[in-house]
Order: structure tokens, then C-alpha cells, then sequence
């Protein structure tokens, strides 16, 4: 394998077609199943739900998850998923905080349950073809209304005295959503005597982290960034509140609360974070070209730290416009003025899908950019051109082509963040049918 | 590094093994040993509740191996408490820490508790700018900026100053400009906003987009200064037409201002024309990578929505 030529810009000058090379990616992903991952992931250690989560469902999406294990080696991974649910609910993260036997009252705060673990705990049973009935569902939904704060946004772990430990951004309220969504539908109100969540606190929550650019970001006045962008919005598919105009069927006039206030300027944000400026130095000559003799300026609000860095630069004003051969790649950037990563190509295509306005960004260049910029010869994507493969990475670029109907992947349930096919499952599972048909058949009848 | 096996001072502590469920555990790293048997202590030590001197360092030396941990930063804090260490010097060991795991979220939480405990700013801000000196757009760091700001009212204490001198060094630096919002519109100090901090703002963001014209973060800014005080965008109508002559295409400088443009048109009676010519313009030459979203405008045009 160490033959072939890196991809590379040429291909397109030839003629040749990007291509997804589906026999590497599957190999690169079976190694990552079989054998030890290298000790880098340490610094990841406590992810490694999350990573597990990555390895299984590319799989999956590669079709190659039915073929690729023995049935004794699957019950064998669900097993393991099992072995991480916690005694009152909820799933660690890592089987590193682990008291076993010695567990007790007293030190039972440093082996909490953890939200995003516990979604793709979830998540993992479902691909792996389990029906999730020896999930603790009602310890683990009660765990979950422990999690939201009062302000309406979740945290990650329990922690002493009950106290709401870890971040308060979307991320935890895309997951804490996720795990009521795949444990109870969209059933509103208290199921088998466990209280709801409050939906209408997230939703203010969300709303209220929406940026003046129209992005969403970690809190208010935080800066609008696409993964926080992509967790709102998914989240805001789990609790059913998308905004009207978004919604297949058209407006629904409820009253209740919606999420995403403004929503042509959130697709106006979307829309604005496809590049052509894939690396640094893109990025710096294209500063070059916007810095104006700056030093014109003497100005009287002037401080000076003495360790930041201040000598403007002096350059002319001339704008260049693209190119057409500069704009054969076009991956997309988190921020405003950051460059192209390969995870944002996913946080902004996985967006603008649940929002239904995918067609407003150029697949075409984004797919090159993945293929011919970020895929790896050994398989996986990396995260910028040039760089080796990883996890996350690898992962979220191959969800991107899949969202993008790549053939050869799986189609994509972009909020549950696997294939149609696990989706199909999820929503097959007796228990969960039963459970949503009595609430509907019991709604009817109020 | 010495084992703690070895070492008579840990000869009290039986190590708790990891426990990886049966023969196929998933996502399997190869852990160096360092790391299994640090691991192993610390779920013993834990077990116990112990809190001591000893225990801070084996966290620190699970911190600098997985700093993602999340409960060995909780346990530490608690421990730290129960010693009544010196927050000072919990500060200062932080310091080296958090410069080498730049991108770790709970670092950043642990500082924050920390000078909340402290109930003093002192230094912050200057640690804050040597942070940013070696990234000044991590996003941590200018979160923890806004909760100090916050936290000890320093509104007025030359926050604004640092972020002109910041977009000074890089006009496109959105975080500075992100910053720049929340001081001017996010204090919960009772100070009011006031018109003249409104024109001060837009002619801010004019200023900068004269010297960089194709730098979106100025004219977002600006845009979002006119929602805030409800102003119409048409009042910047003149201003972007300056940098997108659409008489003479050859003269235009800016994607950003044909934006704005094509969005003032589409709100205006009877311009739709004018709209479709600013957003074709975008589509075929201006900004061909969002061409398909540039021509999603032209279909919206005449309906209610329109991203004002
Ligand atoms: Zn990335």
C-alpha cells in the first residue's frame, strides 16, 4: 500500500475522478477494531466510548461490520458497551474510573455516568444489532433529568452533593437529547412515573447561544462555531423543535418554543463557512492581501501589551478573486477566518441536512476536498491536508460522504450520528414501539 | 520515572487493576506502563477517599498524560481543599500545564475555580495574553476571558483596549471581534448602551472595512450593531455600495458588501431586479463557491424571510 502515489492535485488536471477507496478505509477501520489502538490515544483514554462508538459504526457505514466479525466477537463488543453501564444509569466513559468491589458511598463520585458517553453507548448497542433491553432505561432517564441544570442547558457528570459537573454547552444538550429521543421517542411527559426533562428550558437554553453572526456557540456572547452550531440543531430534532419553516411538513402553528430564531441568518453562517483556504499560509497570504497600510492609523485607545506582538504590516489594497481552478476544493472552516478541517465539512453538512438546506453549499468541491485533500492513503481522513488519520477525523469525514450520498456508504441518520439502517432498527425495537403506540393511543383519547 | 511499585512511600496501596470486561473490550489502547500503573494507584487512592500531599502528585501525573479526565481533576480539587493548599501555588503549577494542553477543556475549568476561590484577578489578564500569543483564537481561552470579565467586573479595566490592539495585529481575527460584542453588549452591570456607543461601533466596523474590505468579520459585526438597535441594514446602503459599484463590476472590492447589498435591495419595494442582478454577480464571479447559495437567495426573493 505504500506504493501509490499520495493524492494529490494533479489527478484533477488529468482527468481523473476523486475517488473513495473503499478497501483502505476498511482497512484502516478493521485495524482499529482488532488491534490495540497506538498509545497516543492515551490523552483519549477517557473517550473511549466515543472512539468505540467511531470504530464500529464506519463499519457499519462501509457495509463491512456484518462480514468483518464473528457472531461471538460481536456479543463479545456488547459485552464490553454492558460492562460500562453504571449501577444507577447511564454509562462511564472509560472502564478507567472503575471501583468494581470496592465501590461505595463514599467514592462512588469519582465513577460517575457520563452524558455523551451514554448517548454513544447507546448508539453502539444499536448498531451492533442489540435491543437495549438490559439498558437500566428508567435509572438512566431518571439520571438524565439529573443533569439538566436550572438554567435548561446539561452538564456531563454527577458529581459531589448532586452537583452538575463538567461544560454547559450544546454539545451535552445534543446528547442528553439524543438518550431521551432513543429511549423514548418524542413522548412528551412523565413515562412509567420518570419526569420528563424540561424541553422548553433547552430550547431557551439554545436560543439564547445564538450569536449576532447567526451561528451558535458555546453561551452566550461566546463566539458562533460550527460544532456547537451542529449540536443545537440536532438537539433541537431530538425535542421536536425545530423552526417551523424548516420542517417537511410545513408550518405547524403550535405554540410551543422553537429553536433557531433567525433562520436565514443561521443558513447565511452555514453558507459562509465553505473555503478554499485550506492551509496557514493560504490563510496568511490571503491576510496579507487585507492588510492595509495599518499603520496609517495612530490611534488613542492604543495599549500596548508588552507581550503581544504588534508590528502591522504593510500592504497594498488589492483584492484578488477566485479562480475557478482554486475553487476545485472547497473544504469548510469552524469559525469565521479560520482554515478548512475535515470534522467542519461534517458539523456543517450534518446542519444544513437536519435544517433540509444541504443544497445550498457546492458538494461537489467539498467532496474533492475530502478525497483529494484530507483522505489518507492508509485509509481515514486526517484533519487537514497532509495529515495522518485519526478517530475523529476519519470518522466525520466518512459521515460527511455518506450525507452527501457517496456510493458505497450507508445513508446517514445525521442527528443519531449513524446509518439509516441502525436508525431502521432503533425505531423496529418492540419495547420502543409499544411504549411510544400507548402514548399516542393515550394522547388521542385526552 | 520511578514505579510506584518500587517506591517504599506507596508500599501502603494495593493497585486496583483496570477491569476491561472480558476478551473484547472495544477501542483498546495500548497504554505504556506509566500510564496502566499511575491508573491502577489512582483507583486505589480514590477508593480510600485519600486525601494528601502524595495524592496531588500521582494526579498530576495522570494529568499530564490524559489531562481529559474528568474525575481526576474534581479529586484534585477536592484534595486541595481538604490540605488547604496554597491556591497560589496551584495557580503556578497550572501555568506551564495549561500552556501544554492548550486545547483541554478542564484545565480551564480548574483555573476558573481556582481564582474564583482566590476571589482575586490578579496577573489574569496578563497570563490571558500570553496564552494568546500562542494562539489567538483558542477558544477556551477567550471563554475564560469572558467568564474573569464577568466574575470581576473588569468591563472597563482595558478589555476594549487589548481587542483594538489585537485586531490592529490581525483585522480578521473573529474572536477579538466576538470579544469586542460581548463588552460593548453583553455587560450585566447595568450600563446601559447608549447611541453614541452605537455609532461609535459602526463607524468602528467602517473604519476597519475601509482598510480590509474582503474581511467578513467587520461586516458581520456591523450587521449585528444594526439588529441590536434595530436599525435598518438600508442605512449602510451608500456605504457598501462604495466598495460594490455595480455600474462598474470591475471596481468591486468586496463579496461581502454585494451581500449586504442584495440583502438592502431585497427589502426595499420594487427591487427585486437590483437583487437578482448583486446576488448573479455573487453566483458567477464574486463568490462562485457559494453559488448555490447565492441563487437560494434569488429564489427567496419577495418572500417575508430575508436574514436582515
Ligand atoms: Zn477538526
Amino acid at each position: 500500500m505504500a506504493h501509490d502515489p499520495p493524492p494529490s492535485a494533479a489527478s484533477l488536471l488529468t482527468g481523473e475522478e476523486s475517488v473513495l477507496n473503499h478497501t483502505r478505509h476498511i482497512n484502516y477501520w478493521r485495524r482499529c477494531l482488532k488491534t490495540f489502538l497506538p498509545w497516543q490515544y492515551t490523552s483519549n483514554d477517557s473517550n473511549r466510548m466515543s472512539l468505540a462508538f467511531f470504530i464500529v459504526s464506519a463499519l457499519d457505514l462501509l457495509g463491512n461490520l456484518d462480514s468483518g466479525i464473528s457472531a461471538e466477537e460481536r456479543q463479545g463488543f456488547i459485552d464490553w458497551v454492558y460492562h460500562c453501564q453504571h449501577p444507577d444509569g447511564g454509562f462511564r466513559a472509560f472502564p478507567g474510573t472503575d471501583l468494581g468491589e470496592l465501590r461505595n458511598e463514599e467514592n462512588k463520585i469519582w465513577d460517575p455516568a457520563n452524558v455523551p458517553a451514554t448517548f454513544f453507548a447507546l448508539g453502539l448497542l444499536i448498531v451492533l444489532g442489540d435491543d437495549l433491553q438490559k439498558v437500566k432505561r428508567r435509572e438512566c432517564l431518571m439520571w438524565l433529568t439529573k443533569m439538566q441544570r436550572s438554567e435548561g442547558g446539561f452538564g456531563e457528570t454527577l458529581g459531589e452533593d448532586g452537583r452538575i459537573e463538567g461544560g454547559n454547552d450544546t454539545r451535552f444538550g445534543y446528547t442528553g437529547s439524543g438518550i431521551r429521543y432513543m429511549l423514548r421517542g418524542y413522548i412528551t411527559g412523565p413515562v412509567d412515573g420518570v419526569p420528563d426533562i424540561d424541553v422548553d428550558k433547552l430550547v431557551q437554553c439554545i436560543n439564547i447561544s445564538e450569536s449576532y453572526d447567526g451561528g451558535i456557540s458555546e453561551a452566550p456572547f461566546h463566539e458562533a462555531h460550527a460544532g456547537f452550531t451542529h449540536c443545537a440543531i440536532s438537539a433541537l430534532y431530538f425535542l421536536g423543535r425545530l423552526p417551523e419553516s424548516s420542517l417537511p411538513s410545513g408550518p405547524r402553528h403550535d405554540d410551543v418554543i422553537r429553536g433557531i430564531t433567525n433562520l436565514p441568518l443561521t443558513l447565511h453562517w452555514l453558507a459562509s463557512r465553505q473555503t478554499a483556504i485550506l492551509d496557514e499560509e493560504d490563510l496568511y497570504d490571503s491576510a496579507e492581501d487585507e492588510l492595509e497600510a495599518a499603520h496609517t492609523q495612530t490611534n488613542s485607545s492604543f495599549v500596548k501589551l508588552s507581550s503581544f506582538p504588534l508590528k502591522p504590516r504593510e500592504v497594498p489594497q488589492q483584492d484578488t478573486w477566485p479562480l475557478p481552478h482554486s475553487l476545485q476544493w472547497a473544504g469548510m472552516n469552524g469559525r469565521c477566518n479560520k482554515i478548512a478541517d475535515t470534522c467542519y465539512a461534517f458539523w456543517v453538512t450534518g446542519a444544513l441536512t437536519v435544517l433540509g438546506h444541504l443544497n445550498i453549499i457546492d458538494r461537489a468541491s467539498l467532496r474533492r476536498y475530502l478525497l483529494d485533500k484530507t483522505q489518507h492513503i492508509v485509509g481515514g481522513f486526517g484533519k487537514v491536508a497532509g495529515d495522518p488519520p485519526d478517530l475523529y477525523h476519519a470518522y466525520l469525514g466518512l459521515a460527511t460522504l455518506a450525507i452527501m450520498g457517496e456510493s458505497g456508504v450507508k445513508s446517514f441518520h445525521t442527528p443519531l450520528c449513524f446509518s439509516q439502517d441502525a436508525n431502521d432498527r432503533l425505531e423496529a425495537l418492540e419495547w420502543r414501539k409499544k411504549l411510544i403506540g400507548d402514548w399516542q393511543t393515550e394522547s388521542l383519547k385526552n | 520515572m520511578t514505579s510506584y511499585a518500587s517506591d517504599p512511600a506507596w508500599a501502603d496501596i494495593e493497585p486496583l487493576p483496570q477491569d476491561d470486561g472480558g476478551p473484547h473490550p472495544l477501542a483498546a489502547i495500548a497504554y505504556k506502563d506509566e500510564y496502566s500503573e499511575a491508573m491502577s494507584y489512582l483507583r486505589a487512592v480514590m477508593a480510600k477517599n485519600e486525601m494528601s500531599e502524595r495524592v496531588l502528585g500521582l494526579t498530576e501525573r495522570i494529568i499530564g498524560m490524559n489531562p481529559a479526565h474528568y474525575t481526576v481533576w474534581l479529586y484534585r480539587s477536592r484534595v486541595l481543599a481538604a490540605l488547604s493548599y496554597d491556591l497560589r501555588t496551584e495557580l503556578a503549577w497550572l501555568n506551564p500545564t495549561a500552556l501544554k494542553h492548550l486545547k483541554n477543556y478542564q484545565i480551564w475549568h480548574h483555573r476558573q475555580t481556582i481564582v474564583d476561590a482566590l476571589d482575586s484577578a490578579d496577573g489574569e489578564q496578563a497570563f490571558i495574553a500570553g496564552m494568546m500569543e500562542q494562539d489567538a483564537k483558542n477558544y477556551h481561552v477567550w471563554s475564560y476571558r469572558q467568564w474573569l470579565v464577568k466574575r470581576f467586573a473588569l468591563w472597563d479595566a482595558g478589555e476594549l483596549e487589548i481587542v483594538e490592539a489585537m485586531l490592529q495585529h490581525d483585522v480578521r481575527n473573529n474572536s477579538a471581534w466576538n470579544h469586542r460584542y460581548f463588552l460593548v453588549f453583553g455587560r450585566d452591570d447595568g450600563v446601559v448602551v447608549e447611541q453614541k456607543t452605537i455609532d461609535r461601533e459602526i463607524e468602528y466596523a467602517k473604519e476597519t472595512i475601509r482598510k480590509a474590505p474582503q474581511n467578513q468579520a467587520p461586516w458581520n459585526y456591523v450587521r449585528g450593531v444594526l439588529r441590536y438597535a434595530k436599525l435598518s441594514p438600508a442605512s449602510l446602503k451608500e456605504f457598501a455600495a462604495g466598495f460594490a459599484p455595480v455600474e462598474r463590476p470591475e471596481d468591486i472590492k468586496s463579496s461581502h458588501a454585494l451581500d449586504l447589498l442584495a440583502e438592502i435591495y431585497a427589502q426595499e419595494q420594487g427591487k427585486s431586479e437590483e437583487a437578482v442582478r448583486v446576488l448573479d454577480l455573487l453566483a458567477e464571479k464574486y463568490d462562485p463557491i457559494r453559488a448555490n447559495y447565492w441563487n437560494f437567495r434569488k429564489s427567496q426573493l419577495g418572500s417575508a424571510s430575508a436574514a436582515a
